[in-house]
């Protein structure tokens, strides 16, 4: 017997395997690679080594005496046997009995990716991503649509195994905002109750799993650098200013109102928007510390310009992950840290909808002007009522926001040296972001009060531990794989304000939040029988600080099947279908996540500084009780899904169809209550239930996979109808606040509607078409036109949704684009509903500008008009977010591997019907949506 | 390790309701907290609400009755109808999804939860447990008669304008499905509360301002007699009279000026021997979207700019509240030229309104003013000083004035003085004799004197000129010049969300 040593890599970047199975052909005898992807083994002359891991090509190579053999092994795509994420645990995707779908960094959505959500954009069958034009901004991310109505509808992020709170603190653009997207390795996406049951209380919205990049030990340095310039291309039409003044005499306007119309050709919105640059630059060192201790450490710098003047989001991350073994591998340990700092100079959007007013006829400055030199409407020193000079609202503004976050986690993973098919896992987490926001700034006002000075500072933190027990042991054709744990997790939330400084009336204020404290008990076993069928069971006890002692702890469970048709003899051989599961899993999960944390406590609230009352002449701190419902429960999602995951040809194409029902019952819906019963007469209750049907077909197809072509296609579909079935006494639910009008809405929930339908008027018209204003149709018959007649008109909500990206590599060449479309979505305009009446041609005191869409409609007054259906539009759109060409030179010195360079387009154009500026919004109601604008990129890559 | 699931408030403004009293200062904050419902809408701010289904701000106790006693009949108009409910409500088109009609039982209601939490937290049973002293138990005596009359007081409200209520008192548990009592069994419960109470209030005049006493209950029991015939079919006229006099021998006295007691220091000038009962108003402590914040604000002409005249910022509100042509006819033929009352503005504007959105059409008044009697503003330019005064002592004489013509007793030389006090203290020297005060005399003055108070609907009612044809003013029925409305318009619809959570509520006819 002779020792052999070696190095096994993976071929596709030269990067050292750990874990790799070296094993002695026909024997028992074999080893497996260290962190470093070292391996030694004792060997005989003649015999073959044999080298396996999960998603590769296994490889063998005849011993021939020689004491060194490295190793490149290779991906093998055929097996599709990528290891995914399952929550306390993983499978492989032929073995995942659940909805379950990973996007590792190859597969990533590229473009300007600022903040880690955008990741995922249009890649995963039933993910929506919407993202904000303001820079670093926040997304709403939804799978399936969400399950609750007033509950939350956010998915659940598990960063590293820490379950991360959806609440942003002041002075942060948002959770995900300070997450450097470099940093990240890979998102699984688990949808249906089998896949998501394990993490029970908070699953019902789906999981998003996000693992961090990890150190290794071989050393190389990355470094990156992109830069993006930003136009907006398209604004909200208004009048010119010759058009302008053109339409003040048109319209017969008073004189006092026509001779206040200026020389000045002033485009407010070309004025507030500017083009904007950013830059993007990250470090990444990997290498072995100590030569012990695999080590990652990066840096990124990111700075953004907003679209809006002023506007800024500048973040530092720092992130350092070690992950050292001990005892033989037994022990492996994974220490991720991350420090992010995020500096943001907030531009208020608001000024969007000032810019589309303001009176173009006048200038941007003014030098006679008191109010900093800017223009502003007024006579001597005082201002007219009718809005302020937008320019100088944004320049005069200085509202800065800096959050520090840290968050990382420890995980110890250990396999037991007495019981090697036992292993236990600890995963300690921490997250912590302080944000605080400082406001200096001056407004054109008469109140003596001529500006804002405010602090205001905010800390969140969330720690959590997790442990659990898991047992791996094949006993004859059947594998078992069982797992039992803990979790334990506590979010707080405190901070204070000063109010604003330059008020004597202002007042600061503490605040602290109720703890919230989630406790879980959890087990899962999956059993293989014959490697054909495969069953998951999973259990999990959830207790909650939200509900009262009687009403907190929930359970939660599910059951799948899956039965790998692919591998029956029947099958085994056929040339066209290379992988064929079917599965069917159903299970209940858990919903508690509402804005309220002590519901069920009888508590008393003390006034603000300015709710107070008053006895004689003196103030008294007056103390009025707080809503309760001591009856607080669980929301619960029931889900039923049968789905299909196929390969042909070899897997060339493969796929999924999944079909699924959610129902959620016992909604935690803010409900009315008997008047006087309460101390509200509306209270959140387990009332109503919500229905959720839905497809989801996914294909890929390798089109061509040579050793240096490549093209695929990824396109994926999602149907999808969310039906409101149960509502508390069938009452409707008014909601969707929109703006003109002081509390009005637009939306409604109703039973056997979809939630957020658009309620509204049905508009006249007369016979040649043209809009009757004011009248519409007495649809009750009872010739009042009142609240009774309105109706419901389509909903936000998008019937399909398509993704379809497409990457193609050849030789040095990258080439990638990505296309998403949503069909049956609709909007209410609310730009047009609110502004485009030519009553409004007069702001108060002075003239204000509308939209040229009034051209159309020629309406007059706002409050008759801005209910009427003609408002709802269609709003189905198909997208190009990114487009990405690149060209990698490899092996360029001793030095530089590799570098790769880049550029490409994001936003690329819209197709919608929409005659608003982004078809895309959020709730379905477009109030003069922050713009995005479209980014030309180029960046580069550097591997050392 | 599952006990952490116990929490506990961590904000010190928030107070478990176990923990709450055992400080005994705890009783006068719960009794304030509820008077404050009549003057806030929550506890963070004014844009904060503790019931839903209507804006924030709106939701205000004297706001909402102010929309459906005021805004409802001829002497408001509100210029945004794009304001959720104010289109149907000043058209008279309302239905039960109306938002202020909502806002209106339920902040009502509201009150009358707040008031039995607070008489089950202070039974003698809990007082002894919990060891309370002798000298806040004597404290607690009032408190809890105060309670009882702001939950009369709320019934009141709810008996006059939907003929019906949940009915909840102490006995009955949080979240319990009330029953439902009907227009005159309210009206006996009132009474009969009103009349038990009476010997633990405090006497008339003589409490701390902001809370109420037997002035209060007295005043009350005024209006349900002087109205007794529109809610049970009895008239009680001689009942009303006898507690005008009892108000009248209280010693309240006419403020010095009219405008005291409009003005943003009324609770310190001579108003406050006038005003009976405040709604609490404060730029700086009390900040809410009130009637007097409406008002003042609301009636800052889009012309005149005059925002500065009243205590608030220049344009104000631009326009929001002007008045019908009706209300602005009575000033009308030189009797009013230098009364007080008349705070018309009428230069450059026509007096009738052809387009409710145009600010420029129909009077504006200057009735409501943020400034103090020595012309000094209040401490904030949106959110006024000047409280509401909900019952002052000159609806008291008028009452009695009409009392007695409705056959209620007293002297017509009374009825005339009382009359005729008012005219003087307006500075009118146009006095009128007892030949000259006739009942529809007495809606006209009570419109002069008392408009944008709160009464209007409630008076034109009892003159049988709501609804029908008899008298039309400018919108109602949604016609620019007036049409008649149904009868079943007298009483409001229970509004939609509170049906669906109760039962026992049956609709109003009509709706």
């Amino acid at each position: 017997q002779s020792t052999v040593t070696g190095t096994v890599t993976d071929k596709a970047n030269a990067m050292p395997l750990p874990g790799v199975n070296v094993i002695i052909k026909g024997t028992a005898r074999g080893t497996a690679t260290d962190f470093d992807g070292k391996y030694s083994l004792e060997v005989n002359q003649g015999e073959i080594i044999v080298y396996s891991y999960v998603g590769y090509t296994p490889q063998e190579i005849e011993f021939t005496g020689q004491s060194n053999i490295d190793v490149a092994i290779e991906e093998d795509a055929s097996q599709l046997e990528e290891v995914i994420l399952i929550g306390y645990g993983t499978t492989t995707k032929k073995d995942a009995t659940g909805s379950v779908d990973a996007v590792t960094s190859k597969d990533f959505t590229r473009g300007n990716i600022v903040t880690p959500e955008n990741l995922l954009s249009g890649r995963v069958a039933g993910v929506t991503v919407n993202t904000s034009g303001a820079p670093g901004s926040g997304s709403e991310i939804k799978i399936r649509g969400g399950s609750s109505i007033n509950a939350s509808n956010n998915p659940l992020i598990v960063i590293d195994g820490l379950p991360i709170t959806n609440d942003n603190v002041g002075g942060s653009r948002g959770v995900l905002a300070s997450i450097n997207p470099n940093d990240i390795d890979s998102f699984t996406v688990l949808k249906d109750a089998s896949a998501t049951a394990i993490y029970g209380s908070r699953a019902s919205n789906g999981v998003i799993i996000i693992v961090t990049k990890k150190g290794r030990s071989e050393f190389s340095v990355d470094y990156d650098v992109q830069y993006t310039l930003g136009d907006i291309d398209e604004q909200i039409e208004v009048f010119s200013a010759d058009e302008f003044r053109a339409q003040v005499i048109a319209q017969n306007l008073p004189n006092n109102f026509i001779s206040q119309l200026g020389d000045a050709n002033t485009d407010w919105q070309d004025e507030i928007f500017r083009k904007t640059v950013s830059v993007n630059h990250n470090v990444t060192v990997r290498g072995s510390l100590f030569n012990a201790i695999p080590a990652r450490f990066s840096f990124g710098v990111t700075e953004q310009e907003g679209a809006i003047l002023t506007s800024e989001f500048d973040r530092r991350n720092l992130s350092l992950s070690l992950n050292p073994t001990f005892f033989d591998n037994h022990l492996k340990v994974n220490l991720n840290t991350n420090l992010s700092y995020e500096d943001n100079r907030f531009g208020d959007s608001g000024q969007i909808g000032a810019a589309l007013r303001y009176d173009p006829t006048q200038p941007v400055y003014d030098p006679s002007s008191p109010f900093g030199g800017f223009y502003q409407h007024r006579n001597g020193n005082t201002l007219l009522l009718g809005g302020s000079n937008p320019v100088a609202a944004l320049l005069q503004t200085n509202n800065i926001g800096d959050s520090e976050r840290f968050y990382g986690n420890i995980n110890f993973d250990y396999k037991f040296h007495f019981l090697p098919e036992m292993k236990f896992v600890l995963n300690l987490g921490y997250d912590k972001t302080e944000g605080v926001s400082r406001n200096n700034s001056i407004y054109a006002t008469n109140d003596p009060i001529k500006g804002n000075r405010s602090f205001s500072f905010q800390e969140r933190t969330n720690q959590s531990l997790d442990g659990f027990l898991n047992y791996n042991k094949k006993f004859g054709t059947i594998n078992t794989d069982l797992t039992a744990g803990y979790s334990y997790q506590r979010f707080t939330n405190e901070g204070h304000f000063t109010g604003n400084q330059r008020d004597p009336n202002s007042f600061g204020d503490t605040f602290a939040d109720p703890d919230i404290v989630l406790i879980g008990f959890f087990g899962r076993a999956n059993l293989t029988v014959a490697e054909k069928y495969l069953m998951t069971l999973t259990y999990r006890r959830d207790g909650t600080s939200r509900f009262s002692e009687d009403n907190r702890w929930g359970d939660f469970y599910a059951g799948a099947f899956a039965w790998k048709l692919s591998d029956e003899d029947f099958l085994k051989d056929s040339k066209t279908i290379s992988n064929l599961k079917l599965r069917v899993g159903y299970g209940i999960t858990g919903q508690q996540e509402i804005g309220e944390r002590d519901l069920f406590l009888s508590r008393y609230q003390a006034g603000s500084n300015n709710s107070q009352y008053q006895f004689g002449n003196g103030v008294v701190s007056s103390l009025i009780p707080s809503e309760i419902n001591p009856d607080l429960k669980w929301e619960e999602t029931k889900t039923l899904e049968v789905g299909i995951d196929y390969g042909l040809f070899d897997e060339y194409v493969t796929g999924s169809l999944n079909v699924f029902q959610k129902d959620s019952e016992d909604l935690l819906f803010n409900a009315p209550v008997p008047d006087g019963s309460n101390f509200s007469n509306s209270i959140v209750q387990n009332i109503g239930n919500l229905r959720i049907q839905g497809l989801e077909f996914t294909l890929n197809t390798d089109v061509i996979r040579k050793e240096d072509f490549n093209l695929n296609f990824n396109f994926n579909a999602t149907l999808l109808d969310r039906e409101i079935t149960e509502l508390a006494f069938g009452q409707d639910v008014t909601t969707g606040g929109i703006a003109g009008g002081t509390g009005n809405f637009i939306q409604l929930f109703r039973e056997g509607e979809s939630p957020n339908s658009f309620y509204v008027f049905k508009q006249l018209r007369d016979t040649q078409g043209n809009y009757i204003e004011g009248a519409y149709v007495d649809l009750n018959g009872d010739n009042i036109i009142n609240d009774e007649d309105r109706y419901l008109k389509e909903n936000p909500d998008a019937d399909v949704i398509f993704g379809f990206q497409t990457n193609l590599e050849y030789k040095g060449f990258d080439f990638s684009f990505n296309l998403r479309a949503n069909i049956g979505n609709y909007v209410y305009n609310n730009v047009n509903s609110a502004r485009a009446q030519f009553d409004l041609l007069r702001s108060d005191a002075v003239l204000g500008n509308i939209p040229t869409s009034v051209l159309d409609t020629n309406f007059q007054t706002t409050s008759d008009v801005i209910l009427s259906d003609v408002y709802i539009e269609n709003a189905s759109f198909l997208k190009m977010d990114n487009i990405t060409l690149g060209y990698t030179f490899k092996d360029l010195s001793k030095f530089i591997k590799s570098v790769r360079l880049w550029g490409g387009i994001q936003n690329v154009f819209t197709i919608t019907e929409y005659s608003g500026l982004d078809p895309e919004v959020f709730n379905g109601i477009d109030n003069t949506i922050y713009p995005r604008p479209r980014n030309i990129l180029i960046g580069a890559n550097f591997k050392f | 390790c599952t006990d952490d699931l116990n929490i506990t408030p961590n904000d010190d403004d928030t107070l478990l309701g176990a923990d709450l009293y055992e400080d005994e200062a705890a009783y006068e904050r719960v009794i304030a907290g509820v008077y404050a419902n009549l003057a806030l809408t929550g506890t963070f701010g004014p844009e904060s609400s503790n019931i839903e289904g209507i804006d924030a701000g709106t939701s205000q106790f004297g706001r909402v009755l102010l929309y459906l006693q005021t805004l409802t009949a001829d002497q408001m108009i509100w210029s945004y109808e794009n304001d959720p409910g104010t289109r149907e409500l000043q058209r008279n088109i309302w239905t039960a999804q109306n938002p202020m009609i909502l806002g209106m039982y339920s902040r009502t209601h509201l009150t009358i939860s707040l008031a039995n939490n607070f008489l089950r937290e202070t039974t003698a049973d809990k007082l002894d447990a919990r060891s309370v002293s002798e000298s806040v138990r004597a404290d607690i005596v009032e408190y809890r008669a105060e309670a009882r009359l702001l939950r009369a007081l709320s019934y009141y409200y709810m008996m006059d304008l939907f003929g019906k209520a949940n009915f909840g008192t102490e006995a009955d548990a949080i979240n319990t499905v009330l029953p439902v009592v009907e227009r005159a069994e309210l009206f006996q419960f009132i009474e009969s509360e009103l009349l038990d109470i009476e010997s633990d209030l405090v006497d008339a005049g003589q409490n701390q301002y902001g809370r109420a006493d037997k002035g209060v209950a007295y005043m009350i029991l005024a209006k349900i007699y002087l109205n007794a015939e529109v809610y049970t079919g009895t008239p009680r006229y001689s009942d009303c009279l006898n507690y005008c006099q009892q108000l009248l021998n209280s010693g309240y006295v006419l403020a010095s000026e009219y405008k005291n007691n409009f003005q943003a220091d009324n609770n310190l000038n001579s108003a406050n021997g006038e005003i009976i009962f405040p709604i609490i108003s404060d730029g700086v402590t009390i900040q809410n979207y009130g009637p007097t914040t409406v008002m003042i604000n609301g009636s800052v002409g889009s012309l005149e700019v005059n925002g500065a005249e009243v205590g608030v910022s220049e344009a104000a509100w631009g326009g929001a509240i002007r008045v019908r042509k009706e209300f602005a006819q009575l000033w009308e033929g030189g009797d009013f030229i230098d009364d007080d009352r008349n705070t018309i503005i009428s230069a450059d504007r026509p007096i009738g309104i052809t387009d409710i959105s145009d600010q420029s059409q129909g009077y504006i008044i200057q009735k409501y003013s943020n400034l103090s009697s020595d012309g000094v503003p209040g401490a904030d330019q949106t959110f006024v000083d000047t409280d509401f005064p909900l019952f002052r002592l000159a609806d008291v004489h008028l009452m009695y004035a009409e009392a007695h013509l409705r056959g209620g007793g007293g002297t017509i030389s009374e009825a005339v003085n009382l009359v005729n006090d008012l005219r003087a203290r307006a500075n009118n020297p146009n006095t009128i004799s007892a030949g000259e005060l006739t009942l529809p005399f007495i809606l006209d003055e009570r419109s002069r004197e008392l408009h944008w108070e709160a009464h209007r609907r409630q008076d034109l009612i009892r003159f049988g000129l709501f609804t029908g044809g008899n008298y039309n003013w400018a919108w109602k029925g949604n016609g620019s010049n007036g049409i008649a409305i149904p009868s079943h318009l007298n009483l409001f619809p229970i509004p939609n969300l509170s049906m669906s959570s109760n039962p026992n509520l049956t609709q109003n006819p009509g709706y």
